[in-house]
């Protein structure tokens, strides 16, 4: 669309942008790794003893059963990841879908069902949300991904329904329709792709929320369940911090706190790469 | 005296309200003959517009009541067919360019990807066949390097450049009658010459007959075949260009004449 090597020249201009780029490929290429099976693999194998301190061999030491905490501690990024993705990608998607058609069918009965929606996902508190869906669909591994993009999704739809009625008077959309395009084609051609740059930055926040929030419910034990994740590890550390047990703590809030940043980071230069009162310019 | 190739006949366009409802065009009827270039001239606000919109059938039903005895294009009346033969009809038979070249246009996609659209929908033909057409319709509007603007975007374009893309999109199927509002009043003088001669040029090439809304008397005298005045939603005055000026007929007419500023030498 809008031309990928302006957008590239504008993000590298921008130093904040560029080190939270570098931290999110970074943190990328550990996933990668984790899923091609070359790192963090010896997770939940327990070859160490109770608590170790930190050293050569257990970086971060040892946890309560002698697994090695930075072990777990990278196989973590991919749980993130993949929530992240899954929820970012499908919760943007819902979002795009019915915004748009809220907005184009706006002040119709399409537009006040959407709108319905928005409001009672909205109004319902969050974790109060998460553990009705948990409870409902028990032991189902995909109870808080559904969770999360069952309420992500009405702030993207908000965005977009608000920007297709502005689209929907611009003059491209009349002639689109003078010239004999029927509605579905100019919406999907011609309104939609004209919402990419809040499409993207949309992703990008849903992805740093939904890690956010796999951190806080896994740690409340609404969240992972089979494998580790950064909130699994805070969990422990609950117990083991009072003890001067410092591991867990310090490997899962560090990496959190990096990959959350640098992508905060990339967001925001996303954002005002993509402006196009600033493109304008 | 050719035969009419649109013929309007007491048009009326209001707004929907739940009190007194608003005539936007009261009882318009004209005749638009097989090759004439008619004008609609007439102050802001008058219902040249609506009238255009009308005609197209691009008003949208819940705010606006379209009502006439006939809108006949080539024997065919429009406000007879559903919106899917609409469609057809739309950018085939009649189409339409608008005011503002910076808008008409899509800024996310190639010139060339949204006017190749129109002959593939249109005209059911194949990428290859679609961009060669395009091609030589660039060409016909006065590019020299029609490649170049193939793909280019919007935003790289002048207002010009795109007003007169905006034409070879409206002539790509050859349509009977093109409506086109207000064409270069975003534009300036000398870029204003060169897409109004182009799309006459064009319309007496294909055919088509142009209805071109305007409220510059200059444009009129230099493009024009006939005029329709128009004042508070009614026709007021039918004359040739050459009549209109010698003789205008009603006040308002020679109001909207002396309205014009004169250079002149002391």
């Amino acid at each position: 669309m809008r031309s990928g090597r302006r957008l590239w020249t504008q993000l590298s201009r921008d130093k904040g942008g560029m080190t939270g780029f570098i931290i999110v490929l970074f943190f990328l290429l550990l996933a990668v790794g984790v899923w091609a099976g070359v790192l963090g693999q010896d997770w939940s194998v327990a070859n160490g003893g109770r608590w170790e301190s930190p050293g050569a061999e257990f970086w971060f030491g040892t946890n309560l059963l002698g697994q090695d905490v930075f072990q777990r501690s990278i196989f973590s990024v991919r749980t993130a990841f993949e929530i992240g993705i899954v929820v970012a990608v499908l919760s943007t998607f819902v979002g795009a879908i019915l915004g748009a058609l809220a907005g184009w069918y706006s002040n119709t009965w399409v537009d006040g069902t959407v709108l319905w929606l928005m409001g009672v996902l909205d109004s319902i508190p969050f974790y109060l949300f998460v553990a009705a869906v948990a409870f409902a669909l028990q032991g189902n591994a995909w109870a808080m991904q559904l969770a999360m993009i069952a309420t992500f999704w009405t702030t993207t739809g908000r965005l977009i329904r608000a920007e297709v009625m502005k689209i929907k008077s611009r003059e491209f959309i009349l002639s689109a329709r003078a010239i004999g395009l029927p509605d579905p084609l100019i919406l999907t051609r011609h309104v939609l792709p004209n919402t990419t740059h809040i499409l993207l930055v949309q992703t990008s926040i849903a992805f740093v929320a939904a890690i956010k929030t796999e951190v806080i419910l896994s740690f409340l034990g609404l969240g992972v369940h089979d494998g580790v994740s950064w909130g699994l590890m805070l969990a422990e550390s609950t117990q083991e911090v009072l003890a001067g047990h410092f591991g867990n703590f310090l490997a899962a809030s560090l990496m959190l706190f990096t990959l959350v940043m640098g992508f905060n980071l990339l967001t925001d230069a996303l954002q005002d790469a993509f402006d196009p009162k600033q493109a304008a310019l | 005296m050719s035969k009419p190739v649109l013929t309007v006949r007491n048009l009326r366009v209001s707004i929907r309200s739940q009190d007194a409802p608003a005539m936007a065009v009261d009882g318009v009827s004209f005749a638009l003959r097989e090759g004439e270039v008619l004008a609609v001239v007439g102050e802001s606000g008058c219902g040249k517009t609506k009238t255009a919109e009308s005609l197209m059938g691009l008003l949208p039903t819940d705010t606006w009541d379209v009502q006439a005895d006939a809108i006949e294009l080539d024997g065919v009346n429009l406000p007879m067919q559903n919106e899917r033969e609409m469609r057809k009809i739309r950018g085939q038979e009649i189409s339409m360019i608008f005011q503002e070249p910076q808008t008409a246009l899509d800024p996310v996609f190639t010139i060339g990807n949204q006017l190749c659209s129109i002959y593939r929908r249109h005209r059911n033909k194949n990428r290859k066949e679609a961009t060669l057409a395009a091609l030589d319709m660039l060409q016909q509007v006065g590019f020299a390097d029609p490649r170049r603007i193939l793909h280019s975007y919007p935003h790289q374009l002048s207002g010009g450049m795109r007003q007169r893309v905006m034409i070879s999109m409206a002539m790509a199927c050859r349509p009977r009658v093109l409506i086109a509002d207000e064409p270069t009043t975003a534009l300036d003088v000398t870029t204003q010459a060169q897409v109004l001669s182009r799309m006459t040029l064009l319309g007496r090439e294909f055919g088509t007959s142009i209805l071109l809304i305007t409220h510059d008397l200059g444009i009129v005298a230099q493009y024009c075949d006939r005029v329709l005045v128009m004042h508070a939603g009614r026709i007021i005055e039918k004359a040739t260009v050459h009549e209109l000026f010698t003789d205008p007929q009603q006040s308002y007419t020679r109001r909207l004449l002396a309205a014009v500023p004169q250079v002149r030498t002391a």
